[in-house]
């Protein structure tokens, strides 16, 4: 204590404890009320509109670079992205003309089964901000937030498949936290023969597990997992991974299965926010848990209500679980 | 070296908002996990060099930034900044007569302090992040501190 209160050259006692206490109380109280209240998501949304400025600093010269590097592209160059572009449309709309018929006929068997899966309603595109946020989670900083709409929880995709959901929201900007994140977790389904079970982030943004499977389980390498729609967070049939590889140990009850995320993790820029149609959206719970909420969860059907059961809050396991 | 008798403000708020700028700047992901704490060597530094400048409450807002550009619950970095800032100050002195070697090994003991509040209060709200490489912050930190310490040292 006494060692503390040092005394400067000038004699004057510096009053470091009294301070380093002050500030530091100040600080747990405030880890206390984010918390476990949120009675800090205003301030906070409030008091990064400061740090705003800075971001905008740091990625505006990376953001330069890549319009330099765009403006100064060759004609050529122009010429064969736009080729290649046109090439990709017409593939598109030639997948696309039976589209709008199968979504009718889908709905309308949905219908009979009384089962409409969410639907998106409305997109919006998000700009990925050029910062590292945290070494070690898997998150990105979009230039959507609040005042565009975006609410935590948010299903957000890119041009490959699902992308991750919103963790966080601020006033101009939201924190995505990626399939990858090992701390995330998205309910998903094999297109080939409907299985569902859970795709689980590893924190390497080029692989997710599914680790849920029993060894028996019908999953082959190659096989095209799509969002279930389970839960409500995400929309239904959306491409979220190909099984990479499938590891069976005849000494385990759970299969290995390695997945390689359909979105491009580590090289999207535009993000899409997603807006489901309200009246699909009637369970309002994220759809996501992480993966210790069902430890039994080989069965794929443990999914359902598992994540039906699971409070709005602690279904998002967006690392803020307030 | 500089005394208190001075306080330098401005210095310190510009190289508190540069070290700010350096710890979102975008690196390669292999290049990433090996980023020294920046604000918090500045931090450290002012907290040393002219603690009645406002050492503490330089720590208290640096912290805050650091919670608000990538913390997960906010107050964590502002209380683990504070309170090494803290343990800085106190050391200072004895700081300012040693070498850059044990300068730069009390630095060291100083940042894995830090990073174990952080990780101590990411656990403690349910966030854990086991990640070895998390460790190797401290270590390039203490690494760089002599360059950090010659180049603020240089500041008008």
């Amino acid at each position: 204590m006494v060692a503390f209160r040092n005394t400067d050259a000038s004699g004057r006692t510096s009053g470091l404890l009294l301070r380093c206490v002050l500030y530091s109380l100040l600080a747990l109280g405030l880890i206390i009320f984010d918390k476990r209240y949120d009675h800090l998501g205003q301030i906070r949304r409030f008091l990064s509109v400061a740090a705003y400025p800075v971001q905008l600093a740091v990625a505006s010269p990376f953001e330069g670079w890549d319009w330099f590097r765009e403006s100064v592209t060759s004609r050529q160059s122009m010429r064969a992205e736009q080729a290649k572009l046109q090439a990709e449309l017409r593939l598109a709309n030639f997948r696309l003309q039976r589209y709008e018929a199968v979504e009718a006929e889908s709905q309308r068997l949905r219908a009979l089964r009384d089962n409409t899966a969410d639907v998106a309603a409305r997109f919006v595109i998000g700009d990925i901000m050029d910062l590292d946020l945290d070494a070690f989670r898997e998150r990105v900083l979009v230039d959507k937030g609040a005042r565009d709409g975006v609410f935590v929880g948010q299903a957000v995709l890119d041009s490959g498949g699902v992308f991750g959901q919103v963790a966080r929201v601020e006033q101009v900007t939201s924190e995505v936290i990626l399939l990858s994140d090992a701390a995330h977790a998205i309910p998903v389904q094999i297109n080939r023969n409907g299985l569902r079970t859970i795709a689980v982030g590893t924190g390497d943004m080029t692989r997710l597990k599914l680790p849920y499977l029993p060894t028996s389980a019908d999953v082959v390498a190659g096989d095209l997992l799509v969002t279930s729609g389970l839960g409500g967070g995400f929309p239904a049939g959306y491409p979220v991974g190909t099984v990479a590889e499938v590891r069976r140990d005849p000494a385990q009850s759970l299969a290995d299965v390695d997945v390689r995320p359909a979105a491009a993790l580590d090289r999207s820029r535009e993000l899409m926010f997603v807006w489901l149609k309200p009246s699909a959206a009637t369970t309002a719970d994220g759809s996501t848990h992480a993966a210790d909420d069902s430890p039994a969860a080989n069965a794929p059907a443990a999914a359902k209500p598992a994540a039906k059961a699971a409070p709005p809050q602690s279904a998002h396991p967006g690392g803020n679980p307030r | 070296m500089m005394r208190d008798d001075q306080p330098r403000r401005l210095p310190m708020v510009f190289s508190a908002l540069l070290a700010l700028a350096l710890a979102v700047i975008p690196l390669p992901g292999p290049v990433d996990a090996f980023r020294p704490d920046f604000l918090v060597l500045v931090v450290f530094y002012w907290s040393i060099e002219s603690p009645r400048a406002g050492g503490l409450t330089l720590a208290f807002i640096a912290g805050l930034a650091l919670d608000l550009v990538r913390g997960m619950v906010l107050g964590q970095h502002a209380l683990a900044l504070t309170l090494t800032a803290a343990w800085a100050t106190h050391l200072r002195l004895r700081l300012r007569v040693f070498s850059l070697v044990s300068q730069s090994l009390t630095i060291l003991a100083l940042l894995t302090g830090y990073q174990f509040l952080l990780f101590w209060i990411d656990g403690a709200t349910g966030n854990p992040v086991t990640n070895w490489s998390r460790w190797l912050a401290p270590v390039v930190g203490a690494l760089i501190w002599p360059l950090m310490n010659g180049l603020l040292g240089r500041a008008p």
